[in-house]
């Protein structure tokens, strides 16, 4: 009885132990290559949604370390600097939930106002929610306003048809005012 | 009556005979879900065909060291090896991995993979079971296009690949139904009804009483 036991459980094991050194060995290949994407991708979007106050986005791991305790859902943080390096803005990436989960990045200013929000990934219906998040003229409404939290039907139109995105994106640009504040009251 | 198993035969039976969405109707779940996009489901089928060809292909290779007991442990490893390779492969190309980052880690549990070592490359010829994975994830792409060219064009009223639009009806009033789960079910049932009329046709009409 042992001895079947162990035959199995040593077959097992072998083929185990060869499928963990494959697995390895291709992570080690790739990983480079995903870290180096993810990075690119949140950079790009900090970069277009500071681009209407003409600030050079930079990342600051320490923000965002400091802000992931009290934000969870928060990815990346990028001050923006103006050309001798002042920091006139803030971008942030963040997670928010629409009716899937959806990546974006919210780029806010000195005072508060929204510069910009950007979707990097969303998993929402495609023709229904996914048309809301590519929607220029419903990602548009959210610039300059703030800093106070915004209001689905009150001050930001939703998109007919995709409410659960709406909201999503709302609560996203309502996270990142709140990281703002959060930063305000710290400094 | 017991037929000659020739390659030829074993490739050839993944679109029809023994199609694995419309015949054997494994594997629905994700198929059902991504067959909105064409785009999606051209990646999901090199998935699936990389995958399957070889955890078929292993499979068959160490069909004699493989104890029956624990034989399931084993298919799920190898299978899940794979689908990790594939995963994190496609992180590469985040324009793909971000429409069908859920999807990548259930081809572990999608019934076609397992069902495919379980019935076939645990007791086959390498190069049989080579063919067999070949057939059915070829066949099961087919069926992920033909529905998802239906439900994109007629949901949407275009088909876009790649940010490029390739077909254009010119109108975006289409029954927003078709790419909606309903959509999904209704498209699959009119599939599986075509093809089941098809191989009624072809049959020699059996007489009753």
């Amino acid at each position: 009885m042992t001895r079947i036991i162990l035959n199995l459980g040593l077959r097992l094991f072998l083929v185990c132990a060869v499928a963990a050194v494959g697995l390895g060995f291709t992570y080690t290949v790739v990983k480079e290559r995903i870290d180096e994407q993810e990075h690119k991708q949140r950079a790009e979007a900090a970069e277009t949604v500071l681009s209407s106050i003409e600030a050079r986005p930079q990342e600051d791991p320490e923000l965002l370390s400091s802000l992931q305790g009290d934000f969870p859902d928060l990815s990346g943080a990028f001050e923006g600097l103006d050309q001798s390096g002042n920091v006139i803005g803030y971008a942030f990436v963040l997670k928010s939930k629409g009716y899937n989960f959806i990546t974006m990045a919210v780029g806010v200013d000195a005072e508060g106002k929204v510069t910009g929000i950007k979707v990097v990934t969303n998993e929402e219906t495609p023709g229904l929610g996914a048309v809301a998040a590519e929607n220029p003229s419903f990602l548009g409404q959210f610039e300059g306003k703030g800093p106070d939290p915004l209001t689905l039907g009150e001050n930001v139109d939703g998109v007919s048809s995709a409410t659960y995105t709406s909201r999503g994106i709302t609560n996203g640009v309502n996270m990142a005012l709140d990281i703002w504040r959060h930063l305000q009251e710290r400094s | 009556m017991e037929k000659e198993r020739t390659l030829w035969g074993e490739f050839i039976k993944g679109f029809i005979t023994t199609n694995p969405l419309l015949v054997l109707m494994v594997g629905l779940c994700s198929s059902l879900a991504i067959s909105t996009k064409v785009e999606n489901c051209i990646f999901m089928g090199m998935a699936v065909i990389f995958v399957l060809t070889c955890s078929n292909i292993i499979i068959s290779l160490i069909r004699n060291f493989i104890p029956d007991q624990v034989r399931i442990p084993i298919f799920i490893v190898v299978i899940a090896s794979f689908v990790t390779i594939v995963d994190l492969t496609l992180k590469t190309i985040p324009a793909v991995y971000e429409r069908l980052g859920v999807w990548i880690p259930l081809i572990v549990v999608n019934c076609i993979i397992l069902a495919r070592a379980e019935g076939y490359a645990s007791s086959a010829k390498v190069a049989h079971a080579t063919m067999d994975g070949l057939g059915i994830g070829l066949g099961y792409t087919c069926v992920l296009l033909i529905m998802s060219v239906f439900r994109e064009l007629f949901g949407t009223g275009k088909i876009v690949m790649f940010k490029r639009t390739i077909i254009s009806l010119g109108t975006d009033k289409m029954p927003v139904i078709l790419i909606l789960f309903p959509g999904a079910f209704i498209t699959f049932a009119l599939l599986s009804a075509l093809l089941q009329w098809y191989q009624q046709r072809r049959k020699p009409e059996v007489k009753e009483g």
